[in-house]
């Protein structure tokens, strides 16, 4: 199977990169590991408004729904089911469903993974009961399923604290939110506000994790004490990092970045990896926000059709300096920083 | 533990699909996931580990921590949270190792 440009991964960076090579006339192949599209953001039901001027502010769905919108209406062929599983000798990449290999020959590849909750050991982490943020967030907003009826939350960022939120609103008791930091993680006041009632202990930890066949006490150690809470659902919100084995397949270098996520592919300002044929975006490229991740699609996108040769490279400059622009503009100050130091190191790379 | 009334989104899943989990029926809706369906009709344990023997269930909902394997249609090691149900599906734990050598010998 012959393509220009091979999208791997179907978030919201992928699903943006894969329209913007579509609109400029390459032929798309966009595949997906999950038999949904959109990653995360297809199960998000908070708001977001710090995007990117072509997108309407709304919830994380709603921009789902208007990004999967405009896939039917484009050429791109899509795979879902399909999970990126090596590469041939002669470049091509290999795509399976479980059942049989696809062998795809692309001229330019865009890997946009995604990232991965961390996960946080303690005794008792492995009970069911215990659970990613992330995965109570897909249960409540795609699977229509509470996932307990009596919860903490572990972690106090953001993330963290609009599921917590999310939980309270579909009846479950969230009794705690345990912070392991000295102060609350987020920064958003606003947030605070609004899950006013539920108890945050900062400075604290799970000690342990109890129950038969599944989750029925949780031990956590304040700086007053220890305190037992009877629950059936440990939320984690330990942050998230990049994906990184479609980059080990291809050969790319990587590099630690503890302000991108820690290892990271290494990446030039074109959103270039140390293999040729491979650009990067989305989270892959550093853990980020929604409006970022979009842009990053967009810049591989371009970069990638300029080097095809389907756009030229007049134009495809001008695209590139006013997304950076933009970028600079939505990105998180430190994060931007960090991406910066992480191209400007990266320059250097010779093919 | 099915949410009927969401607090944000207006539309839910509606129709109602059986399947069975260890030989049981059970009711889910059209549209979950394996993981999902099982935990609407409350079960938290999907299986046991393999070296330890302890319960296990779903974790990251985005088939990376391979948490809660299942086995369907006699394929061992199925994701649950990646797979879609189907009407009629038959659904067991993973409580051991699969008896993948025997099957080969015995077909």
């Amino acid at each position: 199977m012959k393509t220009d440009v091979l999208v791997v991964g179907a978030g919201p960076a992928g699903i943006k990169a894969a329209l913007t090579a579509d609109r400029a006339g390459a032929d798309v192949i966009l595949i997906d590991e999950s038999v949904f599209l959109g990653g995360q953001l297809r199960s998000q039901t908070q708001y977001f408004s710090n995007l990117p001027k072509n997108i309407d502010s709304g919830l994380g769905i709603e921009i789902y729904n208007e990004l999967e919108n405009q896939l039917n209406n484009s050429n791109i062929t899509v795979f879902t089911n399909h999970t990126m599983v090596g590469s041939f000798k002669n470049g091509n990449i290999g795509v399976s469903n479980g059942e049989k290999v696809l062998e795809i020959q692309s001229k330019k590849n865009i890997l946009a993974p995604g990232a991965q909750e961390e996960a946080l050991i303690f005794p008792g982490w492995t009970l069911p009961g215990v659970m990613t943020a992330g995965a109570a967030q897909i249960l409540v907003n795609r699977e229509f399923v509470r996932p307990g009826n009596e919860a903490i939350m572990v972690g106090s960022n953001i993330f963290a604290l609009e599921v917590a939120l999310l939980l309270q609103q579909c009846g479950v008791s969230v009794k705690a939110i345990i912070e392991e930091q000295l102060n609350i993680q987020c920064k958003d006041t606003s947030k605070l506000g609004e899950i006013g009632n539920i108890p945050i202990f900062t400075s604290s930890r799970i000690k342990a994790a109890r129950g038969r066949g599944k989750v029925e006490q949780v031990i956590i150690e304040t700086p007053n004490g220890e305190n037992e809470l009877y629950v059936d659902l440990i939320c984690v919100a330990n942050g998230f990092r990049p994906i990184l084995e479609p980059f080990e397949i291809l050969n790319c270098e990587f590099t630690y970045k503890k302000g991108l996520g820690g290892w990271i592919p290494k990446y030039d300002n074109r959103f270039l990896t140390g293999n040729p044929n491979c650009y990067v975006a989305g989270n892959a490229a550093g853990i980020t926000d929604l409006g970022p991740i979009l842009l990053t699609g967009e810049i591989a996108a371009w970069n990638a059709l300029g080097e095809i040769g389907l756009v030229s490279s007049i134009v495809v400059d001008k695209k590139i300096k006013n997304l950076w622009v933009e970028l600079s503009r939505l990105e998180d100050e430190y994060v931007f920083k960090e991406r910066l130091n992480l191209i400007n190191n990266t320059s250097a790379i010779k093919y | 533990m099915e949410i009927k009334q969401h607090p944000i989104l207006e539309k839910t899943l509606q129709d109602d699909i059986y399947f069975y989990f260890n030989d049981k029926k059970m009711k889910a809706k059209k549209g979950q996931t394996v993981a999902g369906a099982l935990m609407a009709n409350g079960i938290l344990e999907f299986g046991r580990s393999r070296k330890l023997n302890q319960a296990r269930g779903l974790y990251c909902g985005v088939g990376r921590c391979m948490s809660c394997y299942v086995t369907i249609n006699n394929q061992y090691h199925i994701i649950s949270c990646t797979t879609l149900l189907e009407e009629g599906m038959k659904v067991y734990s993973n409580n051991s190792d699969p008896k993948v050598g025997r099957d080969v010998i015995e077909n």
